[in-house]
Order: C-alpha cells, then structure tokens, then sequence
C-alpha cells in the first residue's frame, strides 16, 4: 500500500482521484448458426437479461481472426432445447426449477445482421462479405466503436442527429455531404415528428454550408417559428440563424404577418408566367383529361402568353378559337371544362393579372447568394392544387436555370450553381406511379445530382411514391411506418434491408428513426436529438429563451448598478 | 459420518463396469444407497471410484429357522453380527484417478478380491462432483436405477460441501442434466424434483 509521500498520493492530492476504470463489456452471447444473406443466430448467455435488448441495437461479433463484425440487432427470439416444454413448460413456481431452465432448457436468441467489417489493426470498416466463426462472441457495441463507423461530428461536413438505442451519450454524426449526394427523404405515419425531423436536418444542412437549400414549407413550420405537440413554442430556421443565412418568402402576407413572422418577400405570380405544363401538373387534381390536357398547349399556342387571363376573363370573344371550334380542332366542351376548371385560380390571390415581379429571379437572387429560402404558403397551404402548382412552377424554372449554368460551366467547379437541395412535402402527390415520369421532381430524382439539385422529400406514404423514384432516393430517415406497402417501399433499392423490417415496424412513436442509405456507413436505429431545447439551440450558436423569472432578476441587477453586470457590461 | 477412511467392506467379484462386495455389518449410514465409494486399483495411488447402487441381504438357514420363533435379543443380535451370509453391496463403477487426476471413465481394470472398499471422504466427493462427465455413465447403465442413483449421489455430493456451496451445485447439476435430458422432459423434471427432496 503506498504511504502518504508516494508519488501516487501525491499525483492524487493533486489531481484528485483517479476516474473509474470503464467496465470491460459483458458478452451477450456466441453465434451458433446464420449466413450472410439471412443474418446470424446468437444464444444468449444464461446473464444476459433479454428484456434489456431491442432489435435496432448495434452489437459488435468478435471474429476468431481478430475482425470485428459491426452488426444490428434484427429479432429477438425465445427458444427451447425441446420444443415439448412449449406445450408442457415445468413447474416455475420452485426457484430452483426456474434458475436450472433459464439459460439451458429454454434460452433467448438473436438474430443479428452484420453489415461493416472491421480488420485487426484496421481503421476504416468496409462492407462485410463473410461472416465470423462458431461461438464467436458477441457484445454490445462501444462508444468508441460508434465513432469509429460514423465518424466524429466535430469534422467538417458532419451533424450529430441523435444517439444509437441504449447508448445514451453516444452521437451518431451524419455525413452531411454525403446526405446531398443524392436525393434524401424522411418518412413516417403522421404524428411521428417527421417535421421536426426534417427541421433538425435543414438545420444541419445550413449549419454545415453543405447545400443550400429551397424549402416548399406547406403548413408554416419552418420558417420563423412552430409549436409543439404542447403548444410549446419552438424557433424556425430563420430565428436558427438570424445573419442572413435564411430568408423567408410567402405566399399569403397577411398570414404570416397575423402569426409574427418575419418575411423577407412577397411572392406574387403572374398568370402571364404560368404555361400549359405547370397547369399539366395539376392533372389529377382538376381532373383533366387527356384530351383536355392536349388542349392547353393548343390554348397557349392559340392566345400567347396572357392565355391563363383570357380564359378566366368571362367578356373575352376568345375570337382566335373560332376557327378551330368551327373545325372542330377544340370542342367546344372541352374548352368550356378548362376555363371552368381554371377557375379555381381565382381563389389564389398569390396569382395576378400583370405581377410585376419575377418571383423565380428574385429566388434565385438568394440561392445563387448561398441563402436559404423558405416558402411560406400560409392559408394555401390547405389547398394541395396551390401547394402542386407553386412547387411545380418554381422547381422547374430553377431547376432548368441549373441545367443551363452547369452546362455552361461545362464541368468546371468554378461555374457550376451551388448545391441545391429542394425540400417538399406530400411528396406522394407529386411522385406517384401515374405522374412521375411527367413531372420535374421525378426528372430531378432520377438526374441524382448530374446538375447539383437533389429533393429532400417528407412523406407519409412512400408506397404512393414511384417505385423507380422510391430507389434513386439516396439516404431514408425513417420514423414508424405500419402498412407492409410503406415498409416495402422504404427498403426498395437497398440490398439486405429487408432483414430491418423488424426494426422499422417496432420504432418509438416518437423521436425515433432508423437511417439507411447513401449517407449512413450502415443502418441506424437512433434516439433522435431534440430539436427546440436550450442545449440544440446552443449548439447551433443561438441563444435560447431564458426563464422569465431570470430576465426580471437580470433586469432589476441591472437597474440597481450591480457591480458584476458594470464588469460585463 | 466421520471425515476419515472408513471400511464398507471387502470385494466378493468385479468387473470394470462394477463390482460387488461384501460385509458383514451394516452400520449407520454405511453402506448407503447413492454414496461414493473408493477401491485401490492394482498400481500405486491408484483409485476406483464407484456409485453404490444395491444393498441386498440375503436370507439363510438359521434365520428362517428363527423366524417362526420369538428368539430373545441376544440371538437376534448374533445374528445380524455374525451372519452367515455376508451384505452385498453393489457397486457402478464411475471414475477412476492416479493420484493427481480424476476420469470419468470406467477403469482399466477391476479390483482384485477381498480388496477393501472404502467410503470417500468430503473431499474426495467435493474433487470427484467438480465436474458431471460421470453423470453418462450412470444414465446409459443397464439394470441400475440410475435416476434414483444419480438424484442420490447428486444429494451425498452437496451435502459434503458448505452449506452456502450447496445450492448453486446443484443448479450446475441441474442444468447439466438438462442438456444431457433434454429430449426427455417429463424424466428430466422427475429427476430434478429428487434433486430437491
């Protein structure tokens, strides 16, 4: 024992005592069967407690050769020795009965999908191509080990989104430009949080300076500012990042000016602006038909570009059509459907006879600057015609602004457009089967990002989204999804994903999500991060909301001359 | 019951799966059905380990002559002292040791006759039940009640330990039973239940 002038007395009066050495992990079990396509079979040891595992859980095989087999929890099973003692299990109520079965006459079981490999003496894991051993044991994973497959979120480029099942502290950091790459999504069944999801993620993106983005904001969430569930009141991206970063558009002035929020500009377009593809968008929703559809074109070629106005304008002769009405070349009741169909614009005062502005320059004005511009919708955020036929209409003026700089920059870096990465909502409406291939969000997710924009998709319903879009969706944040259509869909495109399907189907209600894809070494369960606490907005830079009690303290320190607030002052 | 070596009888005839002897008395406790058993194998420091399986004594002509009378107590006494017919004891063989290691295997040769056999000490037990290989070789045994006989010596080997080592062996016995029975449910929990009793 060390008396009390040893040098390590000594270091610990100083120091203080020493920190606890960290528990070496506890197996939870060995691999006693499995492959690489289905995944493997663990037998838990007669310790391991099975109520404290959760499929989504990483847990690292270690391999007989030194490899380490990071993995994810993908069921969890109860077994027998003998399947008899299902129909005839023993007489637990003995103590000593129970405490000989467990662990050796009926035991749990997991089955495990290893997904990176990581080799002795290796930094990097790679993707795994073959699986360890008989009796390799298995153990939950590290902190350390996390990082290493994930990266450290103080690089450039990296966000932390939230933390692995069961390893509080523990930060799972997302590559960022990976995540731009390719178009991304993040889906859910309603009530899941994807929107406060989506919001930590464009918080991230804007942070990092990865993209900058276009967000078609249909409900006014994010913006200035939003709610919670309990109405408790949470920043938007533009109070996130208050130097400019983030500029606020809206549809409806008087909307956003009754909920407090700080626009930046109004945007108005002009029905002289609006052309027969953009009217195409809305399709289904009008029902047009596909001789009405045809018919557009035709109007437009017919009447030039104030065609949209001449059609609403009731005291219009249209005298230009008489010839083809007298030919027959437009019925007369197929024109008749369109100006009454059309007529639903009248009802959408963001559109104007005459608008003087562009709306399309003015945003690209700020994207080409690196600002992030969201478009509030306010009340036309109820009207899923208003919310297509605006995001169709700007999408494709900017995405076609992009084509033409990235091609003239012809493969440069130093002409190309910024990356660009456009956010929507009800993404289904816009990418189902039916209308995909027609409109510019199903061209921009099959581009992936060959002229630097990408989607960044919200949805509830990924089985109404193109299954041929559905794949080209790079990176998929995932909350709670039910129906089997949904969860097909989500793990489309993705080989060995289907092992998760467990996983998927038993997430939290609530900030919960499983991370897959382009952006992600390997799938992740995560406890997703908090967005609207102090300690997010701090990390972000922003100073949150103090306690009202404090600011009044702080207040009256200050009126009364205390001697500390004159030094910070 | 005492720690040391303690008679139980000599050997009447052997084999190496098992031997039977025979004494002349029967104390308290020895023999005992379940007990563990030593003989000296024919090198030095050699050792048979055995299972006590059967006790039978055999009736003779004086005794069925005395049992249609009332014999007074002194005979009764001469009798079970100096009996005509020796006990038989039946004995399993289960291991066998040099001097240093323990096996759980039959021995490569019996006991001679008229060789002792002596009852194990505790520790002698405690070293031999370290481990449950034996428990094979008495279940596969032919004309052997061997549930009652494994139960029994299971029983023997916790008492020989300190009470707070008792429980927790019996359970690693349990639980190796319940891989070498698992197929055999309803004898497995017979079996554990008489672990108990």
């Amino acid at each position: 024992m060390a008396d009390e002038h040893s040098p390590e007395r000594e270091l610990e009066a100083f120091f203080g005592p020493p920190a606890p050495q960290p528990q070496p992990a506890q197996q939870l079990g060995i691999v006693v069967g499995g492959s690489l396509s289905e995944g493997l079979r663990v037998k838990l040891d007669r310790s391991t407690i099975i109520e404290g595992l959760a499929v989504g859980r990483y847990v690292v095989v270690r391999g007989q050769t030194g490899r380490r087999f990071f993995s994810i929890v993908s069921d969890v099973q109860l077994d027998a020795l003998n399947p008899l003692i299902e129909r005839s299990p023993p007489d637990t109520s003995d103590p000593f009965i129970n405490q000989v079965y467990s662990g050796t006459a009926v035991f749990g079981r997991l089955e495990v999908s290893p997904m990176l490999i990581l080799d002795e003496g290796a930094s990097e894991p790679r993707p795994v191509k073959t699986v360890p051993a008989h009796f390799s044991p298995v153990y939950p994973a590290s902190e350390e080990e996390v990082a290493l497959i994930f990266g450290e979120e103080e690089r450039q480029g990296f966000f932390h989104v939230g933390e692995p099942l069961e390893m509080e502290g523990t930060h799972v950091a997302l590559d960022l430009e990976r995540f731009v790459e390719r178009s991304a999504g993040v889906f859910g069944k309603t009530g899941t949080g994807k929107t406060f999801l989506t919001r930590m993620l464009l918080a991230g993106l804007i942070k990092e300076n990865v993209a900058v983005n276009l967000v078609f904001d249909m409900h006014n969430e994010y913006g200035w500012k939003s709610q919670t569930e309990r109405r408790q009141e949470v920043k938007g991206l533009r109070q996130l990042f208050p130097g400019g970063d983030v500029a606020v558009f809206t549809l409806d002035e008087e909307s956003s000016r009754r909920r407090g929020s700080k626009t930046d500009a109004v945007v108005r377009i002009g029905y002289e602006q609006i052309e027969p593809e953009d009217v195409d968008s809305l399709s289904s929703l009008m029902a047009l038909s596909d001789v009405q559809v045809g018919a557009l074109y035709f109007l437009r070629r017919l009447l030039g570009r104030g065609w949209v106005a001449r059609l609403l304008d009731e005291d219009d002769p249209l005298t230009e059509l008489d010839a083809a009405l007298d030919r027959g070349t437009i019925h007369g009741g197929t024109l008749g459907a369109i100006q009454r169909k059309l007529g639903m614009f009248r009802r959408f005062d963001f559109l104007k006879k005459g608008a003087s502005e562009d709306p399309i320059r003015q945003i690209l004005d700020y994207l080409d600057h690196g600002k992030n511009v969201i478009l509030e919708f306010g009340r036309y955020g109820n009207s899923l015609e208003a919310y297509i036929l605006v995001a169709n209409y700007i999408t494709r003026r900017i995405h076609d602004h992009y084509v033409h700089r990235t091609e003239a920059a012809l493969g440069t870096r130093e002409g190309e457009p910024r990356p660009l990465v456009i956010t929507i909502e009800e993404a289904h409406k816009f990418l189902d089967p039916t209308i995909a291939r027609h409109t510019i969000f199903g061209t921009i997710a099959r581009e992936l990002r060959k002229y630097n924009v990408t989607l960044f998709i919200v949805d509830q319903r990924p089985s109404g989204i193109d299954p041929e879009v559905m794949s080209q969706i790079g990176t998929r944040v995932t909350c709670l999804l039910d129906d089997e259509g949904d969860i097909r869909a989500v793990f489309s495109g993705i080989s060995g994903a289907s092992t998760l399907r467990e996983v998927l189907a038993r997430l939290d209600t609530r900030q919960q999500a499983l991370i897959l894809g382009h952006a992600v070494p390997m799938p992740v369960v995560v406890k997703t991060r908090t967005y609207g606490t102090p300690e997010f907005y701090a990390a972000l830079g922003v100073q949150g909301a103090r306690d009202p009690d404090e600011v009044l303290e702080r207040g009256r320190s200050l009126l009364r001359g205390s001697e500390e607030d004159a030094v910070e002052i | 019951m005492t720690n040391r070596d303690l008679q139980v009888g000599r050997v009447l005839r052997a084999s190496t799966r098992g031997f039977a002897i025979g004494c002349a008395v029967m104390q308290p406790e020895i023999p005992a059905f379940g007990s563990f058993v030593r003989a000296e194998g024919q090198a030095s420091g050699e050792a048979i380990y055995g299972l006590i399986y059967d006790v039978s004594i055999e009736d003779d002509p004086f005794v069925r002559q005395f049992i249609g009378a009332n014999p007074p107590e002194e005979v009764v006494r001469d009798q079970r002292e100096n009996r005509q017919v020796p006990i038989e004891v039946s004995v399993l063989a289960v291991g066998c040791g040099d001097g240093e290691t323990i096996r759980h295997c039959l021995p490569v040769q019996p006991p001679v006759t008229l060789d002792w056999l002596y009852q194990c000490r505790s520790e002698e037990i405690r070293a031999f039940t370290s481990r449950f290989d034996y428990f094979r070789l008495v279940l596969d045994s032919r004309d052997v009640p061997t549930d009652e006989l494994l139960a029994a010596s299971l029983r023997a080997a916790a008492a020989a330990r300190p009470e707070n080592e008792r429980e927790r062996f019996l359970v690693s016995a349990g639980r190796e039973l319940v891989r070498l029975l698992a197929g055999d449910p309803t004898r497995l929990e017979g079996l554990l239940h008489r672990l108990r009793t």
